[in-house]
């Protein structure tokens, strides 16, 4: 419990209410190694012919191919805006789960930051500070969005959907899985988590906060294909379009 | 004329004594609409003398421990506890009878004054050690940055243009409690996550029941709106909630009483005098005496009277129940109720001017409630011995069967006076009372008032849980700064701080809070604004330290103006707080008058009061006087000047008692065999109570002043009664009805649970069986006992 900082305590709260959701298991291997992108795969794509466009996918289907055991890690790159900003805040690094009970995101750039969620605490570590830690367990909503993450990862749709409505679109090759909160606590916070991947690539997890921009972390083949990232729009359409 | 006409019809008689209740009840509709209630408990107490005193009334009253109420909502889903504490807070935060409502739910900034905002760089302790120069600002953006990073970026980024080093997060931190309880779903909980918990503190005093009883009395509103359907229940302590609870049980236990009592009495009246009028004509005195008594205090106080002197009036002058039953008894046919009244009046009036002398000398108590007490019961006992002589006689029945005739009367009273009275007796029984008062074990007073009115175990139990979880203050012992300016206590409680952060840190104290946690003293501010740097040195300073970062210099313009505004602006004060969300916070720890102010540093967890009493004495204070409080010795203090006072106007009052009865009856062989039996039973009263182990109280002492009030009563008409066999009969009967029924009211009191009902119920009760048997023996004419001696026993 962060007892004497709250203000610390809220920061952390509202990361970790967001950061689970990068504990989606990522493959570490090049996502060149994937079949190489249908042209016809984008946002606003034109239908393909009816051999390319494959079946209509469902969230158990997705549940299955995002299962896998750890270690895992997986490249991610983030874009902030404020307008006491020269230009976009461009943040990258990588998420690892190197086990199960684990989960890490290091940023390497702009500057050195490290968050380890273990144990039903989450510490960051900067550069030259001294570490904070927050307690899981003392904020049970959060302890409820580790569960359902942890669901998400071994693919307990049953567990999952105690606490999402959950919503799958699209085909094996672009598919959506839309993650709606039950609480009434989470819900008045975030509208829904969209996440974007390709077969059984996550390649995208856009927070929909209830207010404010939509918040998108690019991750996996998407994270490092993106080039020079200079809006939110184009943080968005890197987010949304399966690369062609 | 009107004499015969009330003689010969008993319709008028009795239409008369229901006019005459009517009247009554009119009355006291009437009084109570205009009567002032006051349940302020400082007007039972004496004027302070020490200074620890003076703190105790005059400022604790109203200082944080005893303001505070403990709240625990348990019994549903946490998620369901947690709304129902938000919705609590919501409704008693815009209360006005609530300074402090606190769950745990962040301290909302936005909630502080715009224009109070730039002054957070007057208040935050962050630039004291480091200032803020390029170091400072390029430690903070670096920080920005990666806060931007990361995934709470919504939260600060709205902040950053007018607050880049995050001031008012910092401050937020700082004015958090310090030893707060765990967070679930953003409100405070117990460590096992089970109950909401909640902090309030009261704007009624610690010591004003109602208003206490007004706000407990409001939070279960609030509670039961807030819970709907829910399982849910509320748990309250603290000293108002206590009291709140002490108070209802003890109105709930003595209605109970009361209604026996009521059933009891009539019950005895009708058996006593065989007729259905005796209740109502009975009761008629007692009514009147208990309207005078209001209605004088109402007129003399028009400040309010004390809920305790209604209590304790009505207590006291049970006595007058006493007169009519004294002239039922002796009236019988062929004696005109008038001549008969007449005939009673020597005893009668003796008695009711010695007790109202006595309860007189509470006049100069020099105690508000005291004062009120003596009014009271003086007004109702003349009211009620003026409305014997005057008034009853003229509604009882004229001719009732004689009670001198009743054949197991006589036997009584034969086997009564053939009982032995050896003199030797009296002296035996005085030295051993004397002796077992002087060599009775244990202490002899009680002054632990908390004592009187016992939290049940449970309570207190839930009490001490609750008020280790919140980290809420001891109700004990405060820290207490005192001086002339607020900002001399201020520096002076601030002083303390690295000795207290020491003691904290050592785990000799959990934690402590104080004004100067919120509102620096003017010098320290004064101080803070000579360090800030001017609008061109900072706005050189950003250049500087973000030419090579990612923030634009000039989106920071609201920070340069908010600083310059802090740095040019006059100290904040307490004043200037007001409306904020720190006045509440501030306002109950810094007491400020015209002449003086007063600041307190309340403690929670101190496990060594002497080490704290060497560090107020060691701390350097110019303009204030540093000291730790014992609120529990200072209330002891008070108790026990309380009692002397008490004692002082006793002692007064025995000598004006003794006085009036010598003047009445001139010979000293009669003031002799009236005053024994009462002398001798406070006496036997006090040296029981002590052989049982009871601690002496207040209580104790005012019943001790109505048994012998009783006693006197006793003795005067068994005095009174003479040689005459009929009338000593009349005599015995009326006393054995009166005797019982005190005895009924104050046994009752005597079984009760409550200590202070139980104090006084088994002092007079004890006194009626003593003066009783005592006036029996003592006070009759020593003729008529061995007359009674020669005539041979009745038979049925």
């Amino acid at each position: 419990m962060c007892r004497p900082r709250p203000r610390a305590c809220l920061l952390l709260t509202t990361l970790l209410l967001t950061l689970p959701v990068w504990a989606a298991p990522q493959a570490a291997e090049p996502s060149q190694a994937r079949p190489a992108p249908r042209a016809d795969q984008s946002r606003d794509r034109v239908p393909p012919p009816v051999a390319a466009r494959g079946r209509e996918v469902d969230a158990d289907w997705i549940l299955h191919r995002l299962t896998r055991p750890p270690p895992q890690s997986t490249p991610f790159l983030e874009l902030r805006l404020s307008a006491t900003l020269r230009r976009p805040l461009v943040v990258s690094g990588e998420y690892r789960r190197p086990d199960a009970d684990t989960l890490v995101r290091e940023v390497r750039v702009p500057y050195a930051e490290t968050t380890t969620i273990r144990d039903g605490e989450a510490v960051v570590a900067r550069a030259g500070r001294s570490p904070r830690t927050a307690s899981l367990a003392r904020v049970p909503e959060l302890a409820a969005l580790q569960g359902s993450f942890g669901a998400l990862l071994s693919g307990d749709r049953t567990l999952l959907e105690t606490h999402y409505a959950i919503e799958a679109d699209g085909v094996p090759a672009d598919w959506t899985m839309t993650l709606t909160p039950r609480d009434a606590r989470t819900a008045t916070r975030i509208a829904a988590v969209v996440l974007r991947g390709r077969d059984d690539e996550l390649r995208c997890i856009e927070t929909r906060p209830k207010q404010g921009d939509p918040q998108p972390t690019l991750l996996g083949g998407a994270a490092s294909g993106a080039g020079e990232l200079a809006s939110l729009d184009d943080a968005l359409r890197a987010c949304r379009d399966v690369p062609r | 004329l009107i004499r015969d006409a009330l003689l010969q019809r008993p319709g008028l008689r009795l239409a008369l004594a229901v006019a005459w209740l009517v009247v009554l009840l009119l009355a006291g509709w009437l009084i109570a609409a205009r009567l002032e209630f006051s349940g302020d408990l400082r007007r039972f107490l004496p004027d302070a003398r020490t200074p620890e005193q003076k703190l105790l009334i005059d400022e604790l009253g109203e200082g944080p421990g005893s303001r505070l109420l403990l709240l625990a909502v348990s019994g549903d889903a946490p998620e369901v506890l947690a709304e129902q504490s938000q919705a609590l807070h919501a409704a008693l935060a815009s209360d006005d009878r609530f300074t402090v409502v606190a769950n745990g739910a962040d301290t909302d900034l936005s909630a502080f004054p715009a224009e109070l905002l730039p002054y957070r760089y007057l208040l935050t302790p962050s630039f004291d050690e480091m200032p803020l120069d390029a170091d400072a600002l390029r430690d903070a953006f670096d920080a920005r940055l990666q806060d931007l990073g990361s995934p709470a970026a919504g939260l600060v980024e709205p902040l950053l243009p007018s607050d880049p080093t995050l001031e008012t997060l910092v401050l937020a931190e700082g004015w958090a409690p310090a030893a707060a309880p765990q967070r679930l779903f953003d409100v405070w909980f117990d460590r096992a996550g089970e109950r909401a918990l909640l902090l309030v503190e009261t704007r009624a005093a610690g010591f004003d029941p109602t208003g206490q009883l007004d706000a407990v009395d409001t939070i279960r509103g609030a509670f039961d709106a807030a819970r709907g359907d829910s399982a849910a229940t509320l748990q309250m302590t603290g000293p108002g909630a206590f009291s709140v609870d002490i108070g209802g049980r003890t109105q709930r236990e003595a209605q109970r009483i009361g209604l026996a009592d009521t059933i009891g009495l009539v019950i005895l009246l009708l058996l006593a005098y065989r007729s259905w009028k005796m209740p109502l004509l009975g009761a008629l005195p007692l009514a009147s005496a208990g309207i005078a008594g209001l209605g004088a205090v109402a007129l003399l106080f028009p400040g309010g009277v004390h809920g305790i002197t209604i209590a304790f009036g009505f207590t006291l002058i049970g006595v007058v129940q006493d007169y009519p039953i004294h002239f039922f008894s002796h009236q019988r046919a062929g004696l005109s109720p008038w001549k008969n009244v007449r005939g009673l009046w020597p005893a009668l009036s003796t008695g009711v001017i010695a007790t109202c002398i006595a309860y007189a000398t509470f006049l100069f108590s020099g105690v508000d409630g005291l004062r009120q007490l003596a009014v009271f019961t003086v007004a109702a006992l003349a009211v009620a011995a003026l409305v014997t002589r005057y008034l009853l006689p003229g509604l009882v029945d004229p001719a009732p069967p004689d009670i001198a005739d009743s054949p197991r009367l006589q036997r009584l009273w034969h086997r009564i006076e053939a009982l032995p009275r050896p003199k030797w007796s009296l002296a035996v029984l005085a030295a051993a009372s004397v002796a077992a008062i002087a060599f009775a074990p244990g202490p002899t007073w009680q002054n632990d008032l908390s004592k009187l009115t016992p939290v049940d175990a449970d309570a207190m139990a839930l009490d001490t849980e609750l008020r280790a979880e919140l980290g809420a203050p001891d109700v004990r012992y405060v820290l207490v700064a005192q001086g002339t300016a607020p900002d001399a206590v201020l520096a002076a409680t601030s002083a303390l701080r690295p000795a207290l952060d020491a003691r904290v840190a050592d785990g000799r104290l959990d934690g402590y809070d104080m004004a100067a946690r919120y509102l620096p003293d003017a010098d320290v501010q004064r101080a803070r604004q000579a360090a800030l740097p001017d609008t061109p040195t900072l706005r050189a300073l950003l250049d500087e330290v973000l030419v090579d970062s990612p923030f634009l210099p000039e989106a920071f313009a609201p920070f340069l103006a908010d600083v310059e505004l802090a740095r040019t602006a006059p100290p904040l004060t307490l004043t200037d707080l007001h409306g904020s969300p720190l006045a509440s916070a501030v306002s109950g720890l810094l007491l400020v008058h015209p002449d003086r102010a007063t600041a307190l540093v309340s403690l929670s967890g101190l496990d060594d009061p002497a080490d704290l009493v060497a560090l107020a004495a060691q701390t350097q204070a110019p303009g204030a006087e540093l000291r730790l409080l014992d609120m529990k010795d200072a209330s002891e203090s008070l108790v026990i000047e309380y009692r002397g006072r008490v004692l002082a106007a006793m002692a007064l009052a025995l000598v004006l008692l003794v006085a009036t009865v010598w003047i009445a009856l001139r010979q000293p062989r009669r003031v002799w065999r009236v005053l024994l039996p009462t002398l001798l039973t406070l006496l036997v009263i006090v040296a029981v109570l002590r052989l049982a182990g009871v601690e002496l109280t207040l209580f104790h002492l005012v019943a001790l002043i109505l048994a012998a009030g009783l006693g006197l009563d006793y003795a005067l008409f068994f005095e009174h009664a003479g040689d005459d066999r009929a009338d000593q009969i009349r005599t015995l009967h009326a006393i054995i009805v009166c005797s019982l029924m005190t005895l009924l009211v104050f046994s009752l009191l005597a079984l009760s649970s409550i200590p202070v009902l139980r104090a006084i119920g088994s002092t007079v009760a004890l006194g009626v069986v003593c003066n009783f048997v005592l006036s029996l023996l003592v006070a009759r004419h020593r003729a008529a006992i061995d007359a009674a001696r020669a005539e041979p026993e009745p038979v049925a």
